[in-house]
């Protein structure tokens, strides 16, 4: 007995463990030989470890960002990071293990779907599919669903997104590409239809985007995280000036407080940084294993992939989706606070991919014009939503953080605005 | 409708005929470009637009691993965002469909994979226009 307790209590509690044992159950089933097995359940405990370790690199930024900010300012602000979101769930709400097996239902759900409906797809972008299982389970969880249920609603909701928005953005997808065996799969799809909505309506008989030439000043944003920090750094550092000497050197101790903003920025792109290394690590066995898998069993499926398979028809297009994106998410910045929600800041990880592949969608439908302005109100939308969930985070004890893919946002607001509130009823 | 169905086997010789010719001359093409291929080397042409070429004329025959192989020789060589990787992306998947047709596990990751990285060096590419 006491040896079943101690494998209970002080093994199956650790998460990197479990995820490991869930890891290696996959590559027995897929009948791999052992040594596979052994060296790929390791690497996947090694990622979650590595995830972890990034997700306390970035709380640690947060932390300081957030008390220098309301002192500074009298108010919140938030930074919208969803790797943020999906690291303090996994590490400080223990949620890893739900995360992980709600991670493999929406998988299955995606192929039951696939198979038995209209929609043919199947959702081939991993990292996507981990974001949308940290959000349903989150707000399953906080939604008052546990165990096998919280595993199953999060699946089901999580497979239904997996199919839906490869659907509905398939019509813009066939014109961009010309055909109809590739689709997009892309957890940011609602904002590119809203932004194509606006697009179409603003863009009548305006030229392509793909007809500018553009300058090539931006050389310095070429770079993902360099393009993270061009933000951060003056951002840390401007509050820290108006948080002022006295209470900045409370926290930076023997650095100058300004100094100290800056390393702490730094510090916040290094967790980013380590953070998405532990996640590839962790889906390096068992994405291809799905791929594989799914697309045996719906023969005739469509691959739903990265947003950046539409990077190469409409380069300039991407270019100008990111600028115009950035400027809505900036006016909404300023704005939305006057209206009583959060200060948000711009997340330049997704103005680049979530506004690139906008700004595809929006040349398709309506030229420059409609990149311009369907731009600036993409920008907007994509920061609005992620601020109605601001209060949402801050009540389950999340810090300075809120979600940024719109879809998995979509998920987080349906079941806070319509499950909980069905299941309080029952409670 | 005997009469009707005459005419249809008519037709459809007649486009069997078209398809043919068709195919008759985009290998001539495909020849003509090989050609111009191995004297670009010497004479200092710009050999991409000739990849690109027979990429596209070897797609249209769907002659598709020699379709790959001239699409990938010109990223190789230029990774400047354009047909070859749109080609190439299709072309990938009608591989990967028939590697699964096939059951050829292997065959499905390697297609797979190489539209990963394909899609790795596009978001390179993208940056490096910025």
């Amino acid at each position: 007995m006491a040896i079943i307790d101690f494998i209970i209590n002080s093994i199956l509690t650790q998460a990197s463990i479990t995820i490991a044992l869930i890891a290696f159950a996959g590559l027995l089933l897929q009948r791999k030989p052992f040594g596979e097995v052994m060296s790929g359940s390791f690497k996947t405990m090694l990622g979650f470890l590595v995830l972890s370790a990034g997700s306390s690199i970035i709380v640690g930024s947060l932390l300081y960002f957030g008390d220098i900010f309301s002192e500074g300012f009298g108010m919140e602000g938030i930074v919208p990071s969803i790797e943020a979101i999906n690291g303090q769930a996994m590490n400080d709400l223990g949620l890893a293990n739900q995360i992980a097996l709600t991670f493999l239902a929406i998988f299955i759900f995606n192929i039951i779907l696939a198979r038995f409906t209209k929609w043919k797809y199947i959702f081939l972008t991993g990292q996507a599919i981990l974001w949308m299982a940290t959000m349903t389970t989150v707000f399953g969880s906080a939604a008052g669903f546990s165990g096998i249920s919280l595993i199953i609603v999060g699946g089901l909701v999580g497979g239904f997104f997996a199919v839906a928005m490869p659907a509905i953005a398939q019509p813009i997808v066939r014109k961009i590409t010309g055909t109809d065996d590739i689709a997009l799969g892309h957890f940011c799809t609602i904002g590119y239809l809203f932004a194509a909505g606006i697009s179409k309506v603003a863009g009548k008989n305006s030229g392509s985007t793909e007809n500018i030439k553009f300058p090539k000043g931006l050389g310095f944003l070429s770079d993902t995280y360099l393009s993270v920090a061009f933000v951060m750094v003056p951002l840390y550092m401007v509050t820290a000036l108006f948080a002022g000497a006295e209470f900045g050197s409370e926290l930076s101790g023997d650095v100058n407080y300004v100094v100290f903003a800056f390393l702490q920025a730094v510090q916040f792109v290094v967790g980013v940084y380590v953070l998405l290394s532990g996640v590839r690590l962790l889906l390096a066995e068992i994405v291809p294993a799905f791929r594989g898998i799914a697309l045996k069993v719906v023969p005739d499926a469509k691959p739903a992939l990265d947003c950046p398979v539409l990077f190469p028809y409409a380069p300039n297009a991407v270019t100008a989706g990111f600028v115009t994106t950035t400027i809505g998410t900036v006016i909404a910045m300023f704005v939305l606070p006057w209206f009583g929600l959060a200060m948000i800041l711009p997340g330049m990880l997704t103005n680049f991919f979530a506004g690139g592949t906008a700004g595809i969608f929006m040349n398709a439908v309506g030229g420059k014009r409609g990149v311009l302005i369907g731009g600036i109100a993409h920008g907007f939308f994509i920061t609005l939503l992620p601020a109605l969930l601001v209060p949402h985070f801050n009540n389950l004890g999340f810090i300075n953080t809120t979600a940024t893919d719109v879809d998995t946002v979509a998920a987080g607001l349906f079941f806070e605005w319509l499950i909980h509130p069905i299941m309080n009823l029952f409670a | 409708m005997p009469l009707f169905k005459r005419k249809k086997k008519e037709n459809d010789s007649k486009t069997e005929m078209q398809q043919q010719v068709k195919k008759e001359h985009l290998t001539e093409q495909i020849e003509n470009y090989k050609t111009k291929l191995q004297n670009a080397e010497s004479e200092g042409v710009d050999q991409i637009h000739i990849l690109n070429m027979l990429g596209s004329l070897y797609f249209e025959i769907e002659n598709y691993d020699q379709a790959i192989k001239y699409y990938e020789a010109s990223i190789e060589e230029n990774k400047a965002l354009g047909k070859a990787f749109t080609d190439l992306i299709k072309l990938y998947n009608i591989k990967r469909k028939e590697a699964t047709k096939e059951n050829d596990k292997e065959k499905v990751q390697l297609y797979l994979q190489k539209s990963d990285d394909l899609m790795k060096l596009t978001k390179d590419s993208i940056r490096g226009r910025i």
